[in-house]
């Protein structure tokens, strides 16, 4: 039963992985409770998230070749595996919709009399093409997506130099301890804590001890994630905590010589491609899901119906963007614990302690 | 997968792209053509009004400016002035449609000038707008009329083509003499944000040359929580900005010779460091200036580069711009307003205590102790070192 | 759906009888009819009926030898080489036969013998088959048919009017070669040959086509190649079943990865030169008889923007050439959509000045600026589509009509702005720097405006991502076309942007066969001879 006959190179992981963490976190983050050491709280949260993603390589590299559905029958047993693989794929659908619909809200608002429903159509409907091409495609484009991101990355930071405070980072003791975990704990759960969906691709890859190199694909995107809070305070300081995107806001203010001004469009490109990603993987990884659960031969009927369901969710996700910020801040943290960190550690508690897999062949399911 | 199955799903999506083209195609949505907008230079506000604002617009005559077409041969002048009547700056702008044939549009506007008695009134419930809105610019440049913003944006232009291009440009070149701040609706924006900090913004009046009315810049306009409290002349806008380290150029004279003489001193560059301490449970802000100059001009006979008379001569430029910042603090102390950020200082300083000093800053604020430290430097004299006059030492 | 079935339908039949699979068999188990009789007679009449009456067919009979031994020689007028059928098949023939009459009499009514002792011509074959001969003849060889042998002579006399070695139409080079293939398959492949000195070059020869029974010949270097390249050129290449190929686009719409993609997967020149530094690459080359384009395969994306004179200039310029040329490919298929979506969209991007201006050469104009964009694309093309087809001379007066007359007229008229001919005719000036990606190019331009009007620079965005998504996916002959950038293989991309100079670049890329990989010797760079004290 091969439902993908892709194979990825470790390198790839690295643009993929790069490129679903920062995706939305360069445009929206909540770090609102952090104040102007978001920057360090985004820090925090790269530890946090090491820890997470070295469970879910620890466990990867326990079932080589097993995505995260086949690892949950196989050590919950068929029935109560299958429910658990249930409900991570109602989180990856879940996520999925929510992330199409932070996109679509975003370009609501740089185009306000377009309808919504226009962006989500229009987006779901690449990454439809995107997923329907396998995992192999999905990578390739990552790599020329982050490199393009990773550059205007750096020209963004370039040509906001001039408008940098540093001063305005201090002071450190700012914000209650409380806050700041508040804060680096969200943070942690909206970008690395959803590599839990590599559990689904770790299997792809070349050579499975490979799946290490996510460790490294999160610290750099996490360094990259920081600098670009830190840039966004240092330009604008307080005023961050008004604006819902703050690096939109950031690059609006960009003026050089008269003649590069206004690069919000730069924003917007970073969070195209960058969105694309993102919801390209989560989508990936929930109709493969869906197939291995249902046994099927191939995901590719899944692609379309699930496409949408997920532009249909996204839709009636929530009714206003202020729904959003105390959802991500307070209430997300804790509805992905038990897919982020609850039940992988679980599993991977459950199989050293059973000595899973046993060594003997056959292990087949 | 087979074939069929894969040829369904062709036609799924080739019917799912057909429905979606009329879709496309009936609305125009956010779809706006050059020509069907109009393209706004500058926007004040002035009080109508007791309850009611009068927001006006100045817009490009694009037709006017120039049209490779007709050989340029403008008549009337390249702008018109729009104005709404409302209760709030949203309502006014949209007021403006129904005599305006086409849609304002905010994205390069240039400059932003209030109206005194509206400054006087408090800005900060006007400008909400002009930041949430996504056509607007943050970067705008802000300016307060001593008279009325309408007024401002009807003055006449000579090298420029509208009064709002010219208004600007005379902004950018602010820093040549370093009298008044270049102040952005980010900056105002930022300032109205914080609990202590003192927004400024650029003085603006109508001068008469030959009879034609000019825009002129005159001084800085002191806000204390959004409301405009008292203004700063230019001598006293520079003392200011040399204590946030905003002075890029500018002459100082000093008298020499006893007082009979002048020199012209240009500022080449300097450097400003605030420090907060504490010192015997009081709070001292200490305030060092770094600068450089040039010998520019001079009146008087003598060889000023003279080694000694050169140190004279640093010491008097240390002197003025002392001079000059104790007028602005004292300005600044006497309407209560912090416009420096020392309140900011003191937050990075001293984060934990700050907490307590936020509440108590405005009884605080009128009597801080400041520390002045200036140390200015000479380092070039023009391409002459004595004076065109015979020497008088020998 | 509705094609395919019928295609299928259609071509049912064709598959039970090939001629062309049947031919190279034992003649023992071939129907009687398609064998030679002993009878000079019967076989005449045979071919006569296969062949008809046209009268470019000459069969020439004669006698030869002291016996009078009935023969008859049967090729086509034009095609076959006057000379050599005079003087190296009649000329002994009829001459030299009767001298050597005296010695052995009967052993001379040998085929063997005349094969061996008299054709004085370079290649000679034996058949049984009728079929054969007729083929032949077809081809522009000579058939010598003797009475009471039931075989026939092939000769090769194949010679016609060609058009000679002529210089590129269409790559042109300022440094490098000047020769360009021609239409015969001979020629072609010795110009191949003369490049390529190397027993290891391998030609691999087929025909194509049950009415043209075109030549069509597979170039490759044995050793440089993936075997399994050829493998699957052949596989391909055999499953076509067709009338004609007339040109090597007939072989390239039958065996490309995608059909549906507007993105060409094999790559085509007329340049010896270009095509050996591909076979050195690793690359295979089909030659079709008929005419001068070559293809290659595997064809990546990259490739298009590279030309053979970057390899024969110095490395700096060509590295700015390189990028100029992405830049290029880049304008030619976005400017339109950037200019429909900055002026219609996001006029915020614009900076002031120039805002103003665009808005001044905007006003009056009464079409929106898409239909404007789209228009003034279409008015391009048509302009294209004429220069190319018009005669020379006249094509010129096109273009200057074109770009003068409509584009000035247009802008004082005011039916268009000023600046959207500027950048249309950028676009057009930008796009045929890269040729091999003019026609996509031009798709996607459309493709990009449509959106770019509808959406802005999210419609752009989207497109793009649409169009990178199935570059990304696409494949010539297994490898990625994206690659060396999309799989990343960093060695390789000492060619892509910028071109590394020769000395650097030590091994083969990577992404094509790289069963060779070594291409020179380590430390070629040259330096000044270490000094002497």
């Amino acid at each position: 039963m091969n439902l993908e006959t892709g194979k990825i190179p470790g390198y790839q992981l690295i643009f993929l992985i790069m490129g679903f963490v920062s995706s939305l976190s360069m445009l929206f983050l909540p770090t609102q409770p952090a104040k102007n050491l978001a920057w360090l709280a985004i820090l925090v949260s790269i530890i946090e998230g090491l820890l997470f993603a070295s469970i879910y390589t620890a466990l990867a590299l326990r079932f080589p070749g097993k995505t995260l559905v086949e690892i949950n029958e196989f050590i919950l047993g068929p029935l109560v595996g299958k429910i658990v693989s249930l409900g991570f794929l109602w989180y990856f659908l879940h996520l999925a919709s929510l992330h199409l619909r932070n996109y679509g809200d975003f370009f609501t608002i740089v185009y306000p009399e377009t309808p919504l429903i226009v962006f989500l159509i229009a987006t779901i409907f690449v990454c439809a093409l995107a997923v329907k091409n396998g995992i192999e495609v999905i990578a390739r484009c990552s790599i020329l997506l982050v490199s393009l991101i990773i550059f205007l990355y750096f020209f963004d930071l370039f040509i906001l130099l001039k408008e940098m405070d540093l001063s305005k980072l201090l002071p450190l003791r700012n914000v209650s301890v409380q806050d700041f975990f508040k804060a680096s704990n969200a943070v942690n759960s909206v970008s690395f804590g959803e590599t839990i969906i590599f559990m689904m691709i770790f299997p792809f890859l070349n050579k499975y001890v490979e799946a290490r190199k996510s460790l490294l694909a999160i610290i750099i995107a996490g360094l990259l994630i920081a600098i670009s809070a830190a840039r966004n305070t240092a330009v604008m300081g307080d005023l961050l905590s008004i604006f819902q995107y703050p690096t939109y806001e950031t690059l609006k203010i960009v003026d050089v010589g008269d003649f590069l001004t206004r690069m919000e469009i730069v924003v917007s490109i970073n969070f195209i491609s960058m969105g694309f990603l993102k919801i390209s993987i989560l989508y990936y990884g929930l109709v493969l899901g869906t197939a291995q659960l249902l046994k099927l031969r191939t995901y590719h009927p899944l692609v379309f119906p699930f496409g949408v369901i997920i532009t249909v969710l996204g839709v009636i996700n929530y009714g206003a963007i202020s729904e959003l910020i105390p959802f991500a801040l307070e209430i997300y943290p804790l509805y992905s614990f038990p897919f982020e960190i609850g039940i992988p550690l679980f599993l991977l508690v459950t199989a050293v302690v059973r000595g899973l897999p046993k060594k003997t062949k056959g292990d087949q399911i | 997968m087979n074939k069929f199955s894969l040829q369904i799903k062709k036609m799924v999506v080739l019917l799912l792209v057909l429905t979606l083209i009329p879709f496309m195609m009936s609305g125009c949505w956010n779809r706006r053509e050059l020509d069907k907008i109009a393209i706004v230079a500058a926007g004040g506000i002035d009080k109508e009004n007791k309850d009611k604002i009068k927001i006006t617009a100045q817009v490009f005559k694009v037709g006017e400016i120039k049209s490779p077409q007709s050989g340029g041969s403008a008549t009337g002048k390249p702008y018109v002035n729009f104005e709404g009547v409302a209760t709030t700056s949203f309502e006014a702008i949209r007021k403006i449609t129904q005599i305006a044939s086409r849609k304002l549009y905010w994205s390069h506007n240039q400059i932003f000038v209030f109206g005194k008695e509206i400054a006087q009134e408090g800005i900060e419930k006007y400008i909400d707008f002009f930041v949430r809105d996504h056509e607007t610019r943050l970067m705008v440049n802000v300016l307060v009329s001593k008279g009325t913003a309408h007024e401002i944006l009807t003055t006449e232009t000579d090298l420029e083509t509208i009064p709002a291009m010219n208004i600007n440009d005379i902004i950018k070149d602010l820093g040549a003499t370093s009298q008044a701040p270049q102040i952005t609706l980010k900056d105002i924006a930022e300032r109205l944000l914080s609990k202590t900090s003192a927004a400024v913004a650029p003085l603006v009046e109508v001068q008469e040359i030959n009879k034609k009315k000019h825009a002129r810049i005159a001084g800085t306009a002191v806000f204390k929580k959004g409301k405009m409290v008292g203004e700063l002349t230019p001598e006293e806008s520079r003392g200011y900005l040399w204590v946030i380290g905003k002075v890029k150029s500018g002459i100082i004279n000093v008298k020499t010779d006893d007082g009979t003489k002048r020199a012209s001193l240009e500022i080449i560059r300097a450097n400003n460091k605030i420090n907060a301490d504490i010192k015997d449970g009081q709070l001292v802000i200490t305030v060092k200036i770094k600068e450089e100059g040039t010998l520019n001009e001079q009146d008087s006979p003598k060889n000023l580069t003279e080694l000694p008379l050169w140190h004279s001569l640093e010491l008097l430029q240390a002197a003025a711009i002392h001079r000059e910042i104790t007028a602005a603090l004292k300005k600044s102390q006497e309407y209560n307003a912090d416009i420096f950020g020392f309140g900011e200082v003191v937050h990075r300083k001293y984060p934990l205590l700050w907490k307590d000093l936020e509440k108590q800053w405005d009884e605080l604020f009128p009597y801080l102790k400041v520390n002045i430290e200036v140390q200015a430097k000479l380092r070039r004299s023009g391409l002459i070192t004595k004076p065109i006059s015979p020497s008088t030492e020998e | 759906m509705f094609r395919f079935i019928m295609r299928k339908l259609h071509f049912l039949h064709l598959l039970h009888h090939n001629p062309l699979q049947d031919k190279n068999k034992e003649p023992e188990k071939d129907p009687a009819t398609t064998l030679l009789t002993k009878d000079l007679q019967q076989n005449l009449a045979k071919l006569k009926k296969i062949l008809g009456t046209s009268n470019d067919i000459i069969i020439r009979t004669f006698t030869f030898g002291s016996n009078n031994i009935e023969a008859a020689l049967i090729f086509l007028d034009g095609m076959v080489d006057k000379t050599t059928v005079n003087e190296s098949i009649l000329l002994p023939l009829m001459y030299e036969y009767p001298q050597s009459k005296s010695d052995e009499d009967s052993s001379w009514n040998n085929i063997e013998d005349i094969q061996q002792k008299l054709i004085t011509v370079g290649e000679v074959k034996k058949t049984y088959a009728v079929q054969d001969t007729i083929l032949s003849i077809l081809s522009g060889d000579s058939i010598l048919l003797i009475n009471d042998l039931n075989q026939a002579l092939i000769i090769s006399t194949r010679g016609w009017e060609a058009r000679g070695i002529t210089e590129p139409q269409t790559e042109a080079t300022v440094r490098g070669p000047r020769e360009s293939f021609t239409e015969t398959l001979r020629t072609n492949t010795t110009l191949l040959r003369r490049k390529l000195k190397d027993p290891n070059f391998t030609l691999e020869t087929l025909v194509l086509g049950k009415r043209t029974q075109t030549d069509v010949a597979i170039a490759y270097l044995k050793g440089i190649v993936n075997p399994r390249l050829i493998e699957e050129i052949k596989r391909r290449l055999n499953q076509i079943d067709t009338d004609a190929i007339l040109e090597s686009g007939y072989i390239e719409e039958y065996i490309e990865d995608n059909p549906f993609s507007p993105f060409a997967t094999i790559a085509n020149s007329e340049k010896p030169d270009v095509i050996a530094a591909k076979l050195l690459e690793g690359r295979a080359a089909i030659l079709v008889d008929g005419t001068p384009f070559v293809l290659t395969v595997p064809m990546l994306f990259v490739e298009s923007f590279q030309t053979a004179e970057d390899y024969y200039s110095r490395a700096y310029y060509t590295s700015i050439l390189r990028l100029l040329r992405f830049l290029s490919f880049l304008l030619s298929i976005l400017s339109p959509a950037l200019y429909v979506a900055l002026t219609t969209f996001h006029q915020e991007l614009i900076p002031t000045p120039l805002l103003l201006t665009m808005a001044a050469a905007r006003e009056g104009t009464p079409f929106p600026a898409m239909v404007e964009a789209i228009g003034m694309g279409i008015i391009f093309e048509i302009l294209r589509e004429a220069g190319v087809r018009l005669p020379r001379p006249v094509g010129q007066a096109i273009s200057i009509v074109g770009a003068l007359v409509i584009g000035d007229a247009a802008v004082s008229a005011g039916l268009v702005g000023a600046p959207m001919v500027i950048v249309v005719a950028l676009t057009a000036i930008a796009s045929f720097v890269v040729p091999a990606q003019t026609d996509v190019g031009s798709i996607l331009r459309i493709f990009l405006t449509l959106l770019a009007g509808f959406l802005g620079a999210f419609g752009i965005a989207i497109g793009i991502l649409g169009v990178l998504v199935h570059m990304c996916a696409l494949r010539s002959f297994g490898t990625p076309y994206l690659s060396p950038l999309a799989p990343l293989s960093t060695g390789d991309l000492k060619d892509v942007f910028i071109r590394v100079p020769l000395w650097d670049m030590f091994a083969r890329p990577r992404t094509i066969g790289w069963i060779d990989p070594q291409r020179q010797a380590f430390r070629l760079k040259p330096e000044p001879p270490p000094k002497k004290d």
